[in-house]
């Protein structure tokens, strides 16, 4: 019976090799690796020709991405003295790639990053430069953006990126016909929104879809905003530098409890922790729901999923205010998109190229044309409204009429936002306000150290 | 030279290329990643030699001893599911006509889809608001047992168990139809000329006979177990608050999604290490039923 165990051990084997062979033809398949290209710089220098190695995640066939390959297609034709070596990366591998390869510190020269937590990594490897020249030499386009855009790509008056999109996370859309079928105005105050609630469970309809599966939405999209309300921005800011303030003061937990609160009023469909993000949209597209609270990213979705009359239907607006809640009513909580990052080893002649690449790819007309293909911008541009939905022009404006507010996850540590999704699925699931806020204090106090 | 020792060397030689790439890429790693498990690490920045300090703290972890409880669920339900089944398949459509043949495949099918796609099929059959089987339940009057299957932490554990059964049964099956059609049939013979009844058969020749396939499904179920991700972290991801959350996913989700290289480490090294625990467990139970 030895064959046996040969045979097995053979098998192991085999499927060892079928996973390794696997594995190396991914990596033939992609384009040149960064270490390639660094080899192929310090052999060119004396030629005129600079190279320079850029990354991006704009692979989708959605009108922003292909705009953004027409716009480095676009700077290639036009500056053939600059050789690129792109690597188009698909956005779900994109942030785990970036990593690796900053992890062992072979950065591409040009790349998309994210504001917050990831630029302060980086610059606390010393991987990237500021690119403070670069926005002083183009007065004009530094003075587009709107206030607060360059925020969390700041590290001590160092500007690292200049944003390329801006994603509130935290609107209320809302179904004019079903609040119109049961006689209900725009929820305004928390007790409106509880009398909505409670109105339409009785109806018989899901009041607010929500989807939180992946466990982030509940956290970006509603205690984002709603513990904002309660506690003010500058709470929310020193308990996570845990300055001051930590998570268990009686103000966050209240916010807790209030989530709780609209979880108990019946608010949500059954089951909600087991549907994702794109189900809980499709809910609200086909009227199964009067309200959902969404981020920008639901446009584009709803633009793909629902019928011209739906989306006629559809409303926005902030969520309603708290009584005696410290923070503004009228805010929104929203992040800073992503844009490009410069690493801190491109030097003379390259750096100059690099500064052109990324003016070609985040300057004035890039915003505009990004806006017109329903992505929301952090720069004062003219939408045409011609171009994109109603309820796209509808969040356009409403973000332009509100104060925006920080995202937890964009702001605490990467174990601190998890222990706060977590957390959240656990609180909607009955679970006692005071010990999670704990576990929230304890996570974003550990992770600090 | 002996023919066997020539045999021997054949084999040797044979299996020399596979075991150099096992061992860089297997073994070498296994070792790295425990190695790591002794660092608090970021994976971008300096590494901080603490000694023990996350085997500690996963010992203290609650997160961690729900994901071992789930996953010895897994275990469970693995060993004493996919194997009796597979079995009892196995001996029922061990000929080979034509209706046994295409049951044979059906047995097998998931086995060829990917994980992906049997997650989002089960995710649709127990959909809270869509699913089939909350349907199902509606339409034969049991309305009141509707369920969301996948969120209610006290039964989801379960509800993850029975597709993870489901999709592993087929290749078990095939192992033991192989091994019970290599019993020689002069054997069967012999016993029913000396009037052995079919349970009698069952007990005293085949299961005998194909014991040590049995002992191998046993170890690669269980291996297989301690490794479930995939099915999980499609359907699931681990929550809602951690309660569906496995060895793996917890390991994979400290070290890619919140960074912890160091300690998602530590956790690999653990289930390394209660894998070759249960297994040599495994063993241990199985030789004294046979000797």
């Amino acid at each position: 019976m030895k064959k046996v165990w040969l045979l097995a051990f053979m098998f192991v084997l085999t499927i060892s090799l079928v996973g390794c062979s696997a594995g190396s033809n991914q990596a033939a398949n992609s384009d040149k690796t960064p270490a390639t290209t660094s080899n192929g710089d310090s052999g060119k220098k004396s030629e005129e020709k600079v190279k320079l190695s850029l990354w991006h995640n704009f692979t989708g066939n959605d009108l922003r991405a292909t705009m953004m390959r027409d716009q480095i297609d676009k700077f290639q034709q036009e500056h053939p003295n600059i050789e690129l070596d792109i690597q188009a990366i698909p956005p779900d591998g994109y942030k785990t790639r970036l990593k690796t390869v900053a992890a062992a510190n072979e950065m591409p020269d040009v790349f998309m990053m994210w504001p917050g937590a990831m630029t302060k990594e980086f610059h606390d490897g010393n991987l990237i430069q500021p690119i403070n020249a670069l926005l002083d030499s183009k007065p004009e386009w530094r003075d587009g953006y709107m206030p607060g855009s360059f925020d969390s790509f700041t590290i001590d008056g160092n500007i690292y990126s200049a944003t390329l999109g801006l994603t509130p996370t935290s609107i209320l859309f809302y179904n004019k016909a079903i609040l119109d079928q049961y006689k209900l105005e725009v929820p305004k105050t928390w007790d409106d929104l509880l009398n909505a609630v409670k109105v339409i469970k009785e109806g018989g309809l899901t009041p607010i879809a929500l989807g939180n599966k992946a466990a982030w939405l509940a956290q970006s999209s509603i205690i984002s905003s709603l513990a904002d309300r309660v506690t003010g921005t500058d709470w929310f800011l020193k308990a996570a530098a845990q300055d001051g303030a930590k998570f268990t003061d009686p103000e966050f937990v209240q916010a807790l409890t209030y989530l709780q609160d609209l979880w108990k009023a019946g608010a949500f469909q059954e089951g909600f922790n087991s549907i994702d993000n794109t189900q809980m949209e499709v809910m609200f597209a086909q009227g199964q729901a009067a309200m959902m609270i969404d981020g920008g990213w639901a446009l584009s979705n709803l633009a793909a999923n629902a019928t011209p009359e739906q989306l006629e239907d559809m409303g926005a607006t902030v969520l309603p205010s708290i009584p005696g809640g410290k923070g503004n009513p009228n805010s929104l909580a929203g992040a800073l998109g992503s844009a490009f990052g410069l690493s801190s080893k491109v030097e003379g002649n390259r750096l100059q190229a690099a500064y052109d690449l990324i003016y070609a790819l985040s300057g004035p007309e890039v915003q505009k044309m990004t806006l017109d293909s329903s992505n929301l911008v952090s720069y004062k541009a003219e939408l045409d409204e011609s171009k994109v939905s109603p309820i796209f022009s509808e969040v356009y404006k409403l973000v332009n009429s509100v104060e925006r507010t920080p995202v937890y996850d964009g702001v605490m540590t990467s174990a601190g936002s998890d222990a706060v999704n977590n957390g959240l699925q656990e609180l909607l699931m009955g679970g006692d306000p005071q010990k999670i806020a704990q576990k929230i204090q304890d996570a974003q106090a550990t992770s600090l150290q | 030279m002996t023919a066997k020792a020539r045999i021997r060397g054949v084999i040797i030689v044979g299996l020399l290329p596979a075991l150099l790439v096992f061992t860089f890429f297997v073994i070498v790693p296994i070792l790295w990643s425990a190695w790591y498990g002794f660092y608090d690490w970021k994976g971008i920045g300096a590494m901080k030699f603490i000694g023990f300090g996350n085997y500690l703290e996963i010992i203290k972890d609650p997160v961690f001893a729900t994901s071992l409880r789930n996953n010895l669920i897994v275990v469970a339900a693995s060993v004493f599911g996919q194997v009796p089944i597979a079995l009892a398949l196995s001996l029922v459509l061990r000929q080979s006509t034509l209706f046994q043949r295409i049951i044979r495949s059906v047995v097998f099918l998931p086995m060829v889809l990917s994980s992906v796609v049997i997650g989002i099929i089960w995710g649709y059959i127990y959909h809270p608001q869509i699913g089939i089987l909350n349907s199902l339940l509606e339409w034969i009057g049991l309305g009141s047992w509707k369920q969301a299957w996948l969120s209610n932490p006290d039964i989801s554990m379960y509800m993850l168990a029975i597709p993870i059964i489901w999709n592993f049964i087929g290749p078990y099956m095939i192992m033991y139809i192989a091994a019970l059609q290599n019993i020689p049939s002069e054997i069967e013979d012999a016993s029913a000329i000396d009037g052995a009844k079919p349970m009698r058969m069952l007990f005293s020749i085949r299961l005998p006979m194909i014991w040590d396939t049995i002992k191998v499904t046993v170890v690669l179920c269980i291996s297989g177990s301690l490794k479930t991700f995939d099915l999980i972290y499609v359907m699931t991801g681990g929550g809602p608050a951690h309660s569906t959350e496995l060895l793996a996913s917890y390991m994979y989700n400290n070290t890619f999604s919140i960074y912890r290289f160091g300690y998602g480490s530590a956790i690999s090294t653990s289930i390394i290490i209660i894998s070759t625990v249960l297994i040599a467990g495994s063993q241990l139970l199985m030789r004294r039923n046979t000797r």
